[in-house]
C-alpha cells in the first residue's frame, strides 16, 4: 500500500517537473533576488551599492509613492463595485430566455477577447475631443453645444470616468460569464415555487438569485479588487498617468523608478510593498469566507 | 525510506541538469534573437563577408550596428550602410533595428552583460547618462586612428557631445524645432510675400499679429497655429524662447542644482501661453500634425524629422523656415543623432578604427540622411549640390549654429519627462500661472537631481 502511494507521489512529481522547474526559475527565484534588490541601489545594469534599508525608510516619506497608491484605490473603488453590478445586469439579461440568448453572450463576452493595448487605443479614440465618439454623439443628439467639447482625457475627474468605462467595457465579459454560469446552476424548482407563492420578478431577484450569487460575488470582488489594484497599462495608454501625474497608479510609478529612473532597487521595494497590501487583503478575504463557510 | 531519499537525490539532480541547460539557453537565444531582428539586412551581409574574405587586404572588419530608426530613417540609414560597405571592401556592418522606445533598455543591458554591438547611435541628450553607466568610451584614440578631421563638423554640435575635453561621439545631424507653414493658407491671408516666404516681422508682437491676421482672414475652422496641447512640442516652443531670452538650461554649471531663471522662463510661458489662451492653438487638438497635413492649419511647429512626411503628402504646398526670432537672440531646442562606440568585452582597436572610419563616412554623407529632413553635422555637406537639389532643407539649415543644446547633466530626460513636460502641461491648460509653474519646476529639478 504505502509502497504504491509512493509511487504514485513519484510520478506526478515527474509530470509536475517542467511546471516546477518553469515556475521555480521564473517566478520564485527573481522573487527571492527581488528582496535582495530592495537592499541595494541597482541599475538595469547592475551597478550596485549596498543602501541597507534606506530605500524602505526613503518609501515611507515619499509623498508621489503615496499619492500613486492612493489612485490605485480610486481606481479600485471605481471599478469594483460598478463592475459587479454591471456584470449581474448583464448576466441577467443573457439569462432571459429569448432568442437572442446567444447573440447577447456573444456581444457581452466579445471586448475581454482584446488585448489590453488594443481596448485602451479604442477608448482613446472614442474619448477624444473633435474627432472622438463620445462628444460627436452628445454634439448630434444636441446635449453638447457644437462649439463646445468635453476633453475628457485631460480633465482629472473626467479621465477616472473615461478609464474606469473603458475597463469596465474591456474586462466585464469574464465577471459575466461567472455570474451566468452561477445563475443557471440555482435550480428552477426554486423559481417555480416561488412563482406558485405569488413572488414577482423583483422578490424572485431579491429573495433568490442575488444570494444565490453571493458566493462567487465574493470570489468576484476579491479578484476584482487585486485585479485593479494591478492597473497600469490602460493608464499609461490613454492618460500617460497625467494630468499632473493625477492619475498615476502605483504600478506606473514603479515602472518609472525602474525603467526610466534606471533605480530598479527602489522599484522592487515599491512592489514589495503593493505585494504586501495584496496579500493582506486575500488574507482578510480568506478569513471572512472560511468564517462563513463554518456557519452554514 | 531510503529509496525515497534516492528518488529525490535523482530529482534534484536532473533539475539542476535542466537548470543549467535553461541557463546556457537563454544567452545564446538572446545572441540568436538579436540578429534574427536585422534579418532583411542580413541576408545580404553574409555574401558580401565571403567576397571580401578573399581581398586583398586580408580578413574583413564586422562591425555590430544598433539603430533605432524606422520608416524613412531606417531606409535612409540601410541606404548609407548599403553603399558604405560596397564602397569599403574590408569593413562589413551589420545593422540591426531597434525599436525606438526600447533602445535605450536594450542597449544598457547589452553592453551590461558583454552583449552589447560594436556601434551604435545615441542622441546628443542621452549621452551623459550613457558616459554615467559605463556604456559609452571616448572615442578619441579610434578618431586619431581612423584620421577623423573634428574640425570638419559644425562644431555647435560637436561640442554637445564632447565632455570633459573628451569625445565620446561623431553627431551625424541635428534635428532642431522649426516652423511649417501652409503656403496656400497664407496666401489666402496675404501674408505670403512674393518669393514664396511668410510676411512676418520677427518680434514678440510681429508674430501675435502674423496670427491674429490668420486668424481673422481665414474661415473659422482653420486652426492657425498648429501645436499640440501638452509633452513635447510645447516643451520644444518654451525651451526655445526661454534661451532667445538668454537662458542658460534649467541646471547649473556643475550640474547639481537647478537652475531656473524664473523670470525668463515665466515670460517664456506666458507667451505661449497666450497662444493657448487666444485661440490661435486649437485646444487639446488631438493629432495637430494630421491637422497641418490635411491643410486645416496655417503654421505649426516641430522637428525637422516631419519635413520627409510633408513631402510626400500629396497637394500639400508647404514652406519650411526657423522659428520666429521672438526674443533677442536666436535659438531654438533641438537634438543630435550621433554615432556611438559602446564599451565591448575586449574594445579591439580594429573594430574601433573601422567603426569611427563609418561614423565619420556617414556624417560626410549627411545628403542621404537628410532626405528625411535632418540638417546634416558636416558644413561641406550642404555645399553638395545633392543636398542643395533638396527642397526646403537649405531654408533651415543655418538653424544648426543655433541649436541650443542641453547641459551634459545624466539626468535630462528625467528632468524633461518629471518636472518640465509636468507643470508646463498645466500652464497650456491653464491651469496654472507661469509664476507658479516656475517655482514648481525649480523644486521639481532639484527633486530629480536630489534622487
Amino acid at each position: 500500500m504505502k509502497m504504491n502511494k509512493m509511487r504514485a507521489d513519484v510520478q506526478a512529481l515527474l509530470f509536475l517537473l517542467p511546471f516546477l522547474i518553469v515556475y521555480l526559475l521564473f517566478t520564485i527565484w527573481p522573487m527571492i533576488k527581488g528582496v535582495q534588490m530592495t537592499f541595494y541601489k541597482w541599475t538595469l545594469i547592475k551597478k550596485m551599492d549596498y543602501v541597507g534599508w534606506s530605500n524602505y525608510s526613503k518609501m515611507l516619506r515619499d509623498q508621489e509613492m503615496w499619492d500613486a497608491l492612493w489612485h490605485s484605490t480610486i481606481f479600485v473603488i471605481l471599478t469594483t463595485p460598478t463592475m459587479i453590478v454591471l456584470a449581474i445586469v448583464l448576466a441577467l439579461i443573457a439569462n432571459r430566455k429569448s432568442r437572442m440568448q446567444k447573440f447577447y453572450r456573444s456581444i457581452f463576452f466579445l471586448p475581454s477577447v482584446l488585448s489590453v493595448a488594443v481596448a485602451s487605443f479604442l477608448g482613446l479614440f472614442v474619448f477624444q475631443p473633435y474627432t472622438g465618439l463620445v462628444n460627436s454623439v452628445l454634439h448630434l443628439i444636441g446635449i453638447l453645444n457644437e462649439h463646445r467639447e468635453i476633453y475628457w482625457l485631460t480633465e482629472t475627474n473626467l479621465a477616472w470616468i473615461a478609464v474606469s468605462l473603458i475597463t469596465l467595457w474591456w474586462t466585464v465579459g469574464f465577471n459575466f460569464i461567472l455570474y451566468l454560469s452561477a445563475m443557471q446552476d440555482i435550480p428552477d424548482e426554486i423559481y417555480e415555487a416561488a412563482r406558485l407563492d405569488g413572488a414577482n420578478d423583483r422578490q424572485t431577484f431579491w429573495s433568490i438569485t442575488l444570494p444565490y450569487l453571493s458566493p462567487i460575488t465574493k470570489t468576484i470582488a476579491m479578484l476584482q479588487i487585486i485585479a485593479s489594484f494591478k492597473v497600469f497599462l490602460q493608464i499609461q495608454i490613454i492618460t500617460g498617468g497625467g494630468p499632473l501625474d493625477q492619475t498615476r497608479p502605483i504600478i506606473q510609478l514603479i515602472y518609472q523608478t525602474g525603467f526610466k529612473k534606471n533605480d530598479l532597487g527602489y522599484a522592487a521595494t515599491m512592489s514589495y510593498m503593493l505585494f504586501a497590501i495584496l496579500l493582506i487583503l486575500s488574507i482578510i478575504q480568506y478569513a471572512i469566507n472560511n468564517r462563513k463557510g463554518a456557519n452554514t | 525510506m531510503k529509496k525515497r531519499y534516492s528518488l529525490v537525490l535523482a530529482g534534484l539532480l536532473s533539475t539542476s541538469l535542466l537548470l543549467s541547460a535553461c541557463g546556457g539557453n537563454s544567452n545564446s537565444n538572446n545572441n540568436e534573437g538579436n540578429t534574427a531582428s536585422s534579418s532583411d539586412t542580413e541576408s545580404t551581409a553574409p555574401a558580401a563577408t565571403e567576397s571580401k574574405d578573399t581581398g586583398s587586404s586580408g580578413k574583413a572588419v564586422t562591425l555590430q550596428f544598433w539603430t533605432l530608426f524606422d520608416g524613412g530613417d531606417g531606409a535612409n540609414m540601410q541606404t548609407l550602410i548599403d553603399e558604405f560597405n560596397k564602397s569599403h571592401p574590408d569593413i562589413v556592418v551589420k545593422n540591426t533595428k531597434l525599436v525606438w522606445a526600447e533602445y535605450y533598455t536594450k542597449l544598457i543591458t547589452a553592453v551590461g552583460n558583454g552583449n552589447g554591438p560594436d556601434v551604435g547611435i545615441s542622441h546628443t541628450s542621452r549621452l551623459p547618462d550613457l558616459i554615467d553607466q559605463g556604456v559609452v568610451t571616448t572615442v578619441d584614440d579610434a578618431a586619431t586612428d581612423a584620421g577623423v578631421d573634428w574640425a570638419s563638423y559644425n562644431q555647435n554640435l560637436l561640442n554637445a557631445t564632447v565632455v570633459d575635453g573628451k569625445h565620446y561621439a561623431a553627431p551625424i545631424d541635428t534635428h532642431p524645432f522649426i516652423m511649417f507653414y501652409n503656403k496656400a493658407l497664407l496666401k489666402d491671408a496675404g501674408l505670403l510675400g512674393d518669393d514664396g516666404k511668410p510676411v512676418l516681422e520677427q518680434s514678440a508682437d510681429g508674430f501675435v499679429n502674423f496670427l491674429t491676421t490668420l486668424k481673422e482672414k481665414l474661415p473659422a475652422k482653420v486652426t492657425p497655429f498648429a501645436l499640440s496641447n501638452s509633452n513635447d512640442d510645447p516643451y520644444r516652443l518654451w525651451w526655445a524662447l526661454y534661451s532667445q531670452l538668454g537662458g542658460n538650461d534649467i541646471v547649473s554649471d556643475d550640474l547639481k542644482s537647478a537652475a531656473v531663471d524664473q523670470e525668463k522662463g515665466a515670460k517664456a510661458a506666458d507667451y505661449i501661453q497666450k497662444l493657448y489662451t487666444g485661440g490661435f492653438i486649437k485646444k487639446n487638438d488631438p493629432d495637430f500634425y494630421k491637422n497641418f497635413q490635411s491643410g486645416t492649419a496655417a503654421i505649426m511647429m516641430t522637428g525637422v524629422w516631419a519635413t520627409g512626411t510633408w513631402e510626400s503628402t500629396k497637394g500639400l504646398d508647404f514652406g519650411a523656415m526657423p522659428i520666429p526670432k521672438i526674443y533677442d537672440q536666436e535659438a531654438t531646442w533641438g537634438d543630435s543623432h550621433t554615432i556611438i562606440l559602446p564599451t565591448t568585452k575586449d574594445n579591439d582597436p580594429a573594430k574601433r578604427k573601422a567603426a569611427m572610419i563609418f561614423a565619420d563616412w556617414v556624417a560626410s554623407n549627411g545628403q542621404i540622411w537628410a532626405k528625411a529632413g535632418h540638417i546634416p553635422s558636416k558644413p561641406s555637406v550642404l555645399e553638395k549640390q545633392e543636398f542643395k537639389d533638396m527642397p526646403n532643407r537649405s531654408d533651415y539649415a543655418s538653424v544648426a549654429s543655433t541649436v541650443k543644446f542641453n547641459k551634459p547633466s545624466t539626468k535630462n530626460w528625467q528632468i524633461r519627462d518629471n518636472a518640465s513636460f509636468k507643470f508646463l502641461n498645466e500652464v497650456w491648460a491653464n491651469k496654472m500661472t507661469p509664476a507658479d509653474a516656475m517655482t514648481k519646476l525649480q523644486d521639481g529639478v532639484q527633486k530629480v537631481l536630489n534622487d
